[in-house]
């Protein structure tokens, strides 16, 4: 936002909206960072934190929704004004939807706990999640410096989590196949498997949303994409 | 001067200035008055059945461009135009042009309504008289309630033609002076800030009657409300200081305009 506008009162709902948002991000952030955390250390105290938390994330969302609704309606946005309240409210929508992911990854934690899930060999979930969390930590850079070449990179960056959970998909089914025992707990972690590659994808539609902020253009190329965990049939 | 070589404002102005359909086309047009210039070396098409909105900021010299168009700007002492603009390839600014029937073939608007002290019949044909295009009463009675009907007036004021036109509402007074305008079968309609005088609901029939009358005529709007060129034109050029700084589709200005200085107008910034 370089220059200021002539009404000053519109340049404070813009910060006010994107603070909002950046809250919304950093929060969301936490909370998929701490449930991959609590994944590799299993304190429940910490799991619970993140599961009860999600509402954070419910509220920032609502405000941020409210804020834009009043911007549009009062202010009449033109150009790159009104591009940054359209993505604040689509992004601030992703953000909200992560945030279910990482309590969905917490409640799975936490019945993986129970079935005693070290038993499951092979997958690195961990490693996972923590690529997840850098292209999350470089998209949200992106949209403060509003720079689009780093949104790219992020957007492009998605293909390795793919590679990543079709690898892991095969691994948790043939352990399955060994041992069946091993089926509720090979489902959950499928299941967290997925929702972190969904993290990412959701990840990959903020990068675009940062794109058209900066260019007022849609990326038009397709997005490279390597998941083939719905196209194999495990042997 | 159809050369685009020749045209030293193209590299100052952003956008396609030309048009496939031009109608009236302004060649590197200067406009002072007395030492000042108050337009600087503008080319643009205006386009067969286009409406097309002037924008800037007060001062900016769209409203003298507009009057450029159908030489308004003669009524004025100190003020010189060059430069070229022609419609359907002929220039208006030739010596052997009268600009009596230039001005029925450019019709204008004006910011306030300007009803002459007529009845609301005499209003509209005032111009078909003057310019001998009605055959007789009768026709000439079809001409007034056909044009009342273009301007959208005619349900409101079928049963008192001969009140006076200056008893209309200010809306009313308007679009009476559109079906004045259209009385003499214009190829084009100058409005200079057709609404500023009028209330949203009045408004928005203006705005309605201009995108009606958009498939018949071009029509050129200079308008300081942003909302409204958005509304009502295609396309959309941006004046700042004499100069034309950008001309787009109104929906490309309106969403991501390339000059700076139009981004910082139309978002209401300093700078």
């Amino acid at each position: 936002m370089e220059n200021t506008h002539i009404h000053s009162s519109f340049d404070n709902d813009l910060n006010k909206l994107n603070d909002n948002l950046l809250k919304l991000g950093n929060t969301a952030l936490d909370q998929f960072d701490n449930c991959i955390n609590n994944f590799g250390t299993q304190n429940l105290e910490e799991i619970e934190k993140v599961i009860g938390g999600d509402i954070i994330l419910d509220d920032l969302d609502d405000r941020v929704q409210k804020l834009g609704f009043e911007i549009i309606a009062l202010r009449a946005p033109q150009a790159a004004d009104l591009r940054r309240i359209i993505v604040a409210l689509k992004i601030a929508t992703i953000f909200e939807r992560i945030g279910d992911y990482s309590r969905n990854i917490s409640n799975r934690t936490k019945l993986l706990i129970e079935l005693n899930y070290s038993d499951l060999p092979g997958v690195n979930i961990g490693k996972m999640g923590q690529k997840t969390f850098t292209m999350m930590e470089d998209v949200i850079e992106s949209y403060v410096n509003e720079d689009d070449k780093l949104a790219v990179k992020v957007r492009n960056s998605d293909v390795k989590i793919d590679k990543m959970h079709t690898q892991y998909y095969l691994e948790i089914v043939a352990s399955m196949q060994r041992n069946k025992k091993l089926a509720p707990t090979g489902a959950h972690l499928l299941f967290i498997a997925k929702n972190i590659e969904r993290v990412a994808d959701y990840v990959t539609d903020i990068a675009e949303q940062v794109y058209f902020l900066v260019n007022g253009k849609v990326l038009s190329d397709l997005r490279p994409k390597a998941d083939e965990s719905s196209l194999i049939i495990p042997e | 001067m159809n050369n685009i070589n020749d045209l030293k404002s193209l590299e100052l102005t952003v956008g396609d200035v030309f048009s496939k359909n031009a109608r009236l086309k302004a060649r590197n047009v200067n406009v002072f008055y007395g030492n000042n210039k108050a337009i600087d070396n503008v080319t643009i098409d205006i386009g067969s059945k286009e409406v097309i909105s002037f924008i800037g900021p007060s001062g900016c010299g769209k409203s003298t461009f507009l009057r450029c168009f159908n030489r308004m700007n003669d009524t004025i002492d100190s003020c010189v135009v060059q430069g070229e603009i022609t419609i359907d390839d002929e220039n208006i600014y030739d010596k052997k042009i009268d600009v009596v029937p230039l001005r029925a073939r450019i019709g204008m608007v004006f910011q306030k309504p300007n009803p002459f002290p007529k009845s609301i019949y005499d209003n509209v044909a005032y111009g078909p008289r003057i310019h001998g295009l009605s055959e007789n009463k009768e026709h000439l009675d079809v001409i007034v309630e056909e044009s009342l009907k273009r301007a959208g007036l005619w349900q409101e004021v079928s049963d008192r033609l001969q009140s006076p036109g200056t008893g209309l509402s200010g809306g009313q007074q308007q679009r009476l002076c559109i079906a004045r305008a259209i009385a003499v079968s214009p190829e084009v309609i100058l409005m200079d800030e057709p609404c500023s005088a009028l209330d949203p609901i009045a408004t928005a029939k203006i705005e309605d009657l201009i995108h009606e009358l958009g498939n018949d005529y071009s029509i050129v709007i200079v308008t300081h409300s942003m909302q409204q060129a958005a509304r009502v034109s295609k396309r959309t050029a941006y004046f700042h200081l004499g100069k034309l700084i950008e001309v787009g589709k109104t929906k490309e200005i309106f969403t991501r305009p390339q000059h700076h200085q139009t981004e910082a107008y139309i978002s209401g910034k300093i700078g």
